[in-house]
């Protein structure tokens, strides 16, 4: 496909518009990191808060990606493979806190934390549900069981049904079928759409925003700490958060390329 | 099998922890404060001082935007203290009955103050709000639905009989406080008015024009105990506490306004030079956040010296 061939300008415009967009968004960094300056780098990436807000993303978003998969790996492979009555409409509502704002789910879920039989729960134990972390980990996981659930269905979609009937017609149980053979065979494409739910998780704040409100150093996740500063007019700690959370998802998107492969979802 | 059955059990014992968690947690008194986010970095620092102080209770503060808290509040019906950004929110919860015992005169710790800011060098050379009016000056306004400072500009730019003009100058309409300071901090306008608790966050790229007392507000920040208030005796303490003079010097440290009493008039603005000292206390931080020569101690910055020499550390404002 040289770009001198007849035709030739075809490929050259979409590569150079291809080149373009990357451009802006690492003019983005880059112009962001110098604004920031060397000093200040190593000031903000050395202060202790910036690695606490860190490891509080972290450790948030994996535990909630791994309530994820507990349900979105069933519920996805129920979507992909069995016939039920009013599948579409399941899926569709399963596929609502995609498509609508996680700022709506974060407003729901006033409407449930503060019913029975958790008004209950948590008048006998005096805490309030929902504004500490497991707050955080709720709306997480509100957001990203859909999404996983939607992944894993496609994840699934990519594995021809015949291994299964085979696997079947030898008489192996549905059960075993789907650990001895479906599951080692959307390995790839689980770990990938992990990833992307993790690094999901790892983003959400709208939700949080309404729902927790921030707790200094006890719910105020990477993008809602950036917030926060924004709005003390920070804006050192905001750069270098901005910074952090680019740097992991570049890594989370780049592991989902080599480990996904071609069963990655794009 | 044995996989599977890990699988079936790992939400019990999920729920499990979750349990012991809240029970380990039920153990102490924890305080949900409804909080503005401005008021972040003063009550911080009260939290940990009233944390000292109190052992058995701990502070969680829920800090949002000051116009989230109402519909929180009225879905939610939690929390112990609210703490918003504006009188003006805490009068909606007086009205719709979350707060009782309500009194203007005695919950009001501390006040915003508003004042001029420029970008670094003040290039349009704004000295009074009649400069606003000026042809030519890019002129940040709040919008009133949005943000507070929004109602105080209308009020401010009508009170001096230039609200057309500035109208016309205007080239942003902010749905919050920072936005308004962000923008001067990277020329986007050439003056804007803010309180002084913003304005001291940018000390290292504006600069700080005080307004005459005729146009300058003077902004109530109330406390109160919430109706449902699972600790109210918690609660009452922590709010004693914000509205002592201890309280009140944290608050003073980051340019608000402390004095019990500053003579207002009906619409809010100051009516004699109670906040002087303040405003020469935050020109002077201005100064010495820029200029290595000036001289940062008490007489010259006042409580604003912690603030100084925060900004002082790093190139772009943090800590």
């Amino acid at each position: 496909m040289a770009l001198g061939s007849r035709g030739g300008w075809w490929p050259a415009l979409c590569v150079g518009t291809a080149g373009s967009i990357l451009a802006i968004y690492v003019l983005l960094v880059t112009s962001n990191w110098i604004y920031l300056g060397w000093h200040d780098t190593l000031y903000f990436f050395s202060k202790s808060r910036m690695w606490e807000r860190f490891w509080l993303t972290v450790w948030t978003s994996t535990i909630s990606t791994s309530f994820s998969l507990l349900v979105g790996i069933p519920a996805g492979y129920a979507l992909s493979r069995f016939r039920f009555p009013c599948r579409y409409l399941i899926a569709s509502i399963i596929d609502l806190p995609i498509v609508v704002s996680p700022a709506v789910v974060g407003a729901f879920l006033f409407g449930i934390t503060t019913r029975f039989p958790f008004d209950w729960i948590s008048e006998y134990y005096g805490i309030y549900i929902g504004r500490n972390v497991y707050g955080v980990l709720l709306v997480q996981f509100t957001v990203t069981a859909a999404f996983c659930a939607r992944l894993m269905k496609a994840s699934f979609d990519m594995i021809p049904t015949r291994f299964e009937s085979v696997s079947r017609s030898l008489g192996a149980s549905s059960l075993r079928t789907f650990f001895k053979v479906v599951l080692p065979m959307a390995k790839n494409g689980i770990i990938a759409s992990m990833i992307v739910v993790w690094a999901r998780a790892a983003a959400e704040w709208e939700g949080l925003m309404l729902f927790v409100g921030a707790t200094e150093g006890k719910t105020d996740i990477m993008p809602f700490a950036i917030y926060l500063d924004w709005n003390g007019g920070m804006m050192g700690w905001v750069t270098s958060m901005s910074i952090v959370c680019i740097l992991m998802a570049v890594s989370a998107i780049s592991a989902m390329r080599m480990i996904g492969g071609r069963s990655s979802v794009w | 099998m044995n996989k599977i059955r890990n699988l079936a059990l790992s939400p019990v014992i999920a729920l499990f922890l979750l349990v012991t968690v809240t029970q380990a947690y039920g153990g102490e008194k924890r305080l949900l404060f409804h909080a503005g986010l401005g008021q972040r970095m003063a009550l911080n620092e009260i939290k940990e001082i009233f944390e000292k102080k109190h052992p058995d209770v701990k502070v969680n503060f829920s800090y949002k935007g000051s116009g989230y808290f109402i519909a929180d509040i009225t879905r939610s019906k939690q929390g112990d203290l609210f703490m918003p950004g504006e009188e003006f929110y805490l009068l909606q919860a007086v009205e719709r009955g979350f707060l009782t015992d309500y009194d203007p005169e005695t919950d009001i710790p501390a006040y915003f103050v508003t004042v001029i800011i420029t970008p670094k060098g003040n290039p349009k050379n704004i000295k009074r709000v009649e400069d606003f009016a000026k042809p030519g000056v890019r002129v940040g306004l709040g919008n009133p639905r949005a943000c507070a400072i929004g109602i105080w500009h209308q009020k401010t730019f009508k009170k001096a009989g230039i609200w057309e003009k500035v109208k016309e100058n205007a080239t942003m309409s902010a749905k919050c406080i920072p936005e308004l300071g962000n923008a001067a901090q990277h020329r986007a306008i050439d003056a804007t008015i803010v309180w002084a608790t913003t304005a001291v966050l940018y000390l290292r790229d504006v600069e700080i024009i005080p307004i005459e007392h005729t146009y300058r507000g003077i902004i109530r920040l109330p406390v109160g105990v919430l109706k449902f208030a699972r600790y109210k005796e918690e609660a009452q303490k922590l709010m004693d506490f914000i509205l002592s003079e201890e309280g009140r010097a944290i608050f003073h440290k980051h340019a608000y306004a402390v004095n019990p009493v500053i003579p207002v008039d009906k619409q809010g603005f100051c009516l004699d030079a109670t906040t002087d000292q303040d405003m020469e206390y935050l020109v002077n931080a201005a100064k010495a956040v820029k200029d290595e020569s000036f001289q940062v101690n008490e007489k010259t910055v006042g409580d604003l010296i912690e603030e100084v020499l925060r900004e002082k550390k790093t190139k772009r404002a943090g800590d």
